[in-house]
């Protein structure tokens, strides 16, 4: 059977039946998008990849508490938004720049929550500066308030309309709507200079 | 009124200007359009969300560390099918479950006993005879019931109530037990272990899907 092929309801149903490599095709399939958005929101790559693990593992063991009318993303995405943003409220987490956690005190540390940025650009020029504009987006997001950086993310980043992000985080529309438009004015701030530039080349 | 000659007045809402910044999204009316083609302000809002939005679209997908899965794989339980649960809580609960088993015989056994004794029983004078037993058991419940309500005096009592109920009071009745109520059910969700933003937003969804 091949899991890859089948819709996401097919495979819950399957884990349903106990089927664990349906499970290991959600957990492949979504590891990326949640990991994303939860190193987003904590910048920590060992406390995200926890949290991430601990989101799967809640997804699954009470699946049959799923609703299937709801999208199974959108599920998935809600019990990752409660857990971290629980973390944030818990633990006071500091917003902390892209080169590590303002905890880790020894080089191994910075480098083990330091978030490693990619790019297919070929030549070195563009990359670097492809990293530098990306460093200072991911800084900036980093800046804004959790529900504001969740709502950005989902609707940007992860293409969700606006009606899944208001059941993911759980808040009105218009309020999803207010989120989005002060984190789009906060980044276009935050990131004046940078635009600046690009205006001006 | 012809439509073709309504003139927009306003600039775009947030709607529009992603329906033209992030195409595919959602279709855009001509006359928005058209608006935003002659209005400088709305065309740097367009240029300003495409140039976010691309930003963002760009951001590098985080990839977790290899073994990721094999990791999560080893902490999940998948919901087992009701076979088996009970073949596991038979095996769990060994004692008890031959217990329930030795009563469960001795039980028919002491039944065929009895029915054996007395030739003139059939199936349908059994089951004639459980069938009179709990519709006289239900009626005398019943009869119970009344007879405690009207010997308490509950009856006298709400009747000198119903006498002195005024607005105000009546008020504090319902609210009284609508607030008993609503702590009840939150009580009762955190012993459930539901977190109560759930149900507020599967109640949402449900009112969605049905609208």
């Amino acid at each position: 059977m091949n899991y890859k092929e089948h819709s996401d309801q097919d495979l819950v149903r399957l884990c349903l039946k106990s089927d664990e490599r349906a499970a290991r095709e959600l957990v492949e399939r979504f590891e990326r998008p949640v990991f994303s958005l939860v190193y987003r929101m904590v910048r920590d790559r060992e406390l995200a990849e926890d949290l991430t693990q601990e989101v799967f593992v809640r997804t699954f063991n009470n699946l049959e508490r799923y609703d299937r009318s709801y999208k199974f993303s959108s599920w998935l995405f809600k019990i990752a938004y409660n857990l971290t943003v629980d973390y944030l409220r818990k633990k006071q987490v500091k917003t902390i720049s892209m080169h590590g956690s303002p905890d880790a005190v020894t080089p191994e540390r910075q480098e083990a929550t330091s978030l490693s940025l990619e790019s297919d650009e070929e030549s070195p020029d563009a990359m670097v500066e492809a990293r530098e504009l990306a460093g200072y987006l991911e800084d900036a997001i980093a800046q804004l308030r959790p529900e504001y950086r969740t709502a950005i993310l989902l609707r940007h980043v992860e293409g969700r309309p606006y009606e899944e992000i208001s059941d993911i985080m759980g808040v009105p529309l218009g309020t999803v709507k207010t989120y989005i438009f002060r984190a789009r004015r906060e980044l276009r701030d935050l990131l004046e200079d940078r635009w600046d530039d690009g205006d001006d080349e | 009124m012809n439509k073709n000659i309504q003139v927009r007045t306003g600039h775009l809402q947030a709607e529009e200007l992603e329906a033209l910044a992030m195409p595919g999204d959602h279709k855009l009316p001509a006359r928005s359009s058209a608006h935003a083609a002659d209005c400088d302000r709305c065309q740097r809002d367009v240029e300003e969300l495409q140039t976010l939005h691309a930003l963002l679209q760009a951001l590098t997908p985080l990839q977790p560390v290899v073994g990721f899965s094999d990791r999560v794989m080893q902490r999940v339980r998948l919901p087992l099918p009701w076979r088996v649960r009970v073949l596991q809580a038979v095996r769990r609960h060994q004692v008890a479950t031959a217990a329930a088993f030795a009563g469960a015989a001795a039980a028919v056994g002491v039944g065929l006993t009895w029915i054996a004794r007395y030739p003139e029983l059939t199936p349908m004078t059994i089951a004639a005879f459980l069938v009179q037993r709990s519709t006289a058991l239900m009626w005398s419940g019943v009869m119970e019931v009344g007879r405690f309500v009207y010997g308490s005096g509950v009856l006298e009592t709400a009747q000198g109530v119903a006498g002195q109920v005024t607005p105000v009071s009546a008020f504090v009745a319902v609210a009284t037990v609508t607030l008993i109520g609503l702590a009840s059910f939150r009580i009762l969700l955190s012993l459930m272990e539901i977190d109560p933003a759930l149900v507020t937003s599967h109640l949402r969804l449900r009112r969605r899907v049905r609208g």
